[in-house]
């Protein structure tokens, strides 16, 4: 497979997890689509790193997986505060503050 | 291959916010300790609130110590730190906004003090927390590569998801930490796919070397990855119609985390914002001129007339720094040096004004009230004269009237762009940006005084007399942003007599310095 290949498919994780943020309401389903759009961003780096031969994209990788971890735990945290308050993991039940 | 020099001593601020964000924790929990022990008699809370004030004290001299040596380099210009380091720059912007950013800092933590303790929750990990942000905001003025980049990023923002919900048993807080995180979240994901674009379209992630390439239609992959970059910066500062999680976020969170979100996380996005735009984009500026015009105005305008109709003095506030945004964004758009002095200028003199704002909020209106109904400010004049005094000032400084510091920013920003408009008379556009922002400027002034007003002229809520008192630091960051107004509208130039240090200057050297 060329870097291409690679590209179409991590542009496509890219697109359903950009979606999933977007459209779905279970906040869960929501930190995972996050994950997602930057692991679609890894997989691009690492096939970039290839196509280049340069080492950059990798270490940047190595990066992003550490500040993913990081970012889902105090994600998760924040969540767990929530359903402390509410019984909800609900989007749409997130309407205290609004214009 | 010979390994990149380190000046230890230029990246000193750094290292000792870093050794303070680490230290702070384990500090406390030994700190509690000792006076358990040697105080028995104080019962568990109030060894917590005692821990969490000499916290406080302890982190304001770390940030202190580090603005001491931030202005120090930055009063030394020969010494440009590690031009050819890979990954950061510590160039005259760069000192500039971490002096911004750490003034920002210390003046939150400062009003901090009071507030936490009104809510009973003042304790050490809002501060570790708040040191951790700093050191990311200081990493992103000065990041020369991508990598580092969204590092600094991630290091700033991922604190303040945290101190947004740092308020546990209160739901708007948890509200907002949600939103903010998710929001973040997406933000941090367009960016750092960007970021994968840009490194494929160039084969390298140094901001100067991504310069060298072409971003045109030939180059699509170039042109959508530096795209994604600049909006998921947007998204940080806060510009229209990447905007909608500010109010709400803002509004949640606690009100000392809301002004230092305010201040000095935009102003950290804006540093990197400009280093984007001047050294990665700098030679194809003509690209991304159409979207940010786009950008700027809808930020004013939008910001502008959403604040018009808003009840909660907070809210008005969130959507009066999309305004301001707003503003910053022009002198980016407009991209010559004299234009990226005069948003720095204006950064430093936003910092002061916005956050002055909102430690008067902070102090004046009690926490159930928590939105900060325009109400619950009504007759302040008579029961807290110097917080109605000084929140009287801001508003104004935000207006824009002469004789303000947010005058002068304005004016220089303009200038900047009237300038440019007259070295090329063609680009009708340049001129229209200039009338907008003077227009806007204009209807700010209505939802400003609203505040003024109620607070002079309406007589106090029944039951509302009794007014909580600032303290000694509050009254202190109070009187520095009144001062700091005042000084750098009236003088800007002339601050130099007092210290060495004249901000206008220093901007331009900066600026000058930036390439």
């Amino acid at each position: 497979m060329g870097t291409f290949e690679y590209q179409v498919v991590a542009g496509l994780l890219f697109l359903i997890g950009a979606a999933g943020v977007l459209i779905r309401r279970n906040l869960i389903v929501v930190f995972m689509s996050i994950e997602m759009m930057l692991n679609a961003a890894n997989l691009s780096l690492v096939a970039f790193s290839r196509q280049w031969g340069n080492l950059d994209g990798q270490v940047l990788v190595f990066m992003v997986i550490v500040v993913a971890a990081v970012e889902v735990a105090v994600g998760l945290a924040i969540l767990i505060s929530l359903i402390r308050n509410r019984d909800s993991v609900n989007v749409e039940d997130a309407t205290l503050l609004k214009w | 291959m010979t390994p990149p020099v380190l000046d230890v001593g230029a990246i000193l601020p750094m290292i000792i916010v870093a050794a303070g964000a680490v230290l702070m924790p384990l500090f406390e929990v030994l700190l509690a300790r000792m006076i358990q022990q040697k105080r028995t008699w104080l019962s568990r809370p109030m060894t917590r609130e005692l821990a969490g004030t000499m916290m406080a004290f302890g982190t304001a001299l770390i940030l202190g110590t580090a603005l001491i040596f931030t202005l120090g380099g930055f009063l030394r210009p020969d010494r440009v730190f590690n031009a050819d380091h890979p990954l950061i720059r510590l160039d005259a912007m760069a000192l500039f906004l971490n002096a911004v950013v750490l003034l920002s800092a210390i003046m939150t933590v400062l009003i901090s003090i009071r507030y936490l303790a009104e809510l009973r929750n003042n304790r050490g990990e809002y501060y570790a927390l708040l040191l951790a942000s700093v050191l990311g905001m200081m990493l992103l003025t000065s990041a020369m590569d991508l990598l580092m980049l969204f590092l600094a990023l991630e290091l700033m923002t991922i604190p303040i998801y945290a101190l947004a919900g740092y308020q546990r048993s209160s739901l708007r807080s948890n509200e907002s930490a949600l939103k903010y995180f998710v929001i973040g979240s997406f933000a941090s994901g367009l960016l750092l796919y960007g970021t994968a674009l840009l490194y494929g379209a160039t084969g390298t992630l140094a901001l100067d070397l991504i310069g060298q390439a072409r971003f045109d239609q030939e180059n699509p992959v170039a042109l959508v990855g530096a795209g994604l970059l600049v909006i998921g910066l947007v998204f940080k500062v806060g510009g229209v119609p990447f905007h909608q999680w500010a109010p709400d976020v803002y509004e949640g969170a606690p009100t000392s985390v809301t002004g230092f979100m305010a201040t000095a996380v935009k102003v950290a996005a804006f540093g990197a914002l400009i280093r984007v735009m001047a050294v990665a984009l700098g030679p194809s500026q003509d690209q991304f001129y159409v979207p940010l015009w786009v950008i700027a105005v809808l930020s004013m305008t939008v910001g502008n007339v959403m604040a018009l109709i808003q009840r909660s003095v907070k809210r008005m506030l969130a959507y009066s720094s999309i305004a301001h945004a707003g503003y910053a964004m022009v002198g980016i758009c407009v991209g010559t040096d004299e234009a990226y002095a005069a948003v720095l200028f204006y950064l430093l003199v936003y910092t002061f004004m916005s956050l002055g704002a909102f430690a008067v909020l902070a102090m004046a209106t009690r926490e159930r009230t928590q939105s900060g109904e325009i109400g619950d400010l009504a007759g302040l004049h008579a029961t807290r004269p110097f917080f109605a005094a000084v929140m009287a000032i801001c508003m104004f400084a935000l207006a824009g009237i002469p004789g303000t510091g947010g005058f002068m920013g304005k004016f220089k920003l303009f200038e900047a762009t009237i300038a440019r408009w007259s070295a090329t008379p063609a680009d009708q556009g340049l001129l229209w940006l200039a009338v907008i922002g003077v227009l806007n400027s204009a209807v700010s002034l209505y939802y400003y005084l609203r505040v003024p007003v109620a607070m002079y002229m309406e007589d106090p809520r029944a039951g509302e007399t009794e007014q909580p008192g600032s303290g000694f630091f509050g009254w202190l960051v109070l009187a520095t942003c009144a001062a700091a107004i005042f000084l750098l509208g009236l003088m800007p130039q002339d601050l130099g007599l007092f210290w060495n240090l004249d901000p206008l200057a220093g901007a331009a050297a900066a600026a000058d310095a930036l390439r």
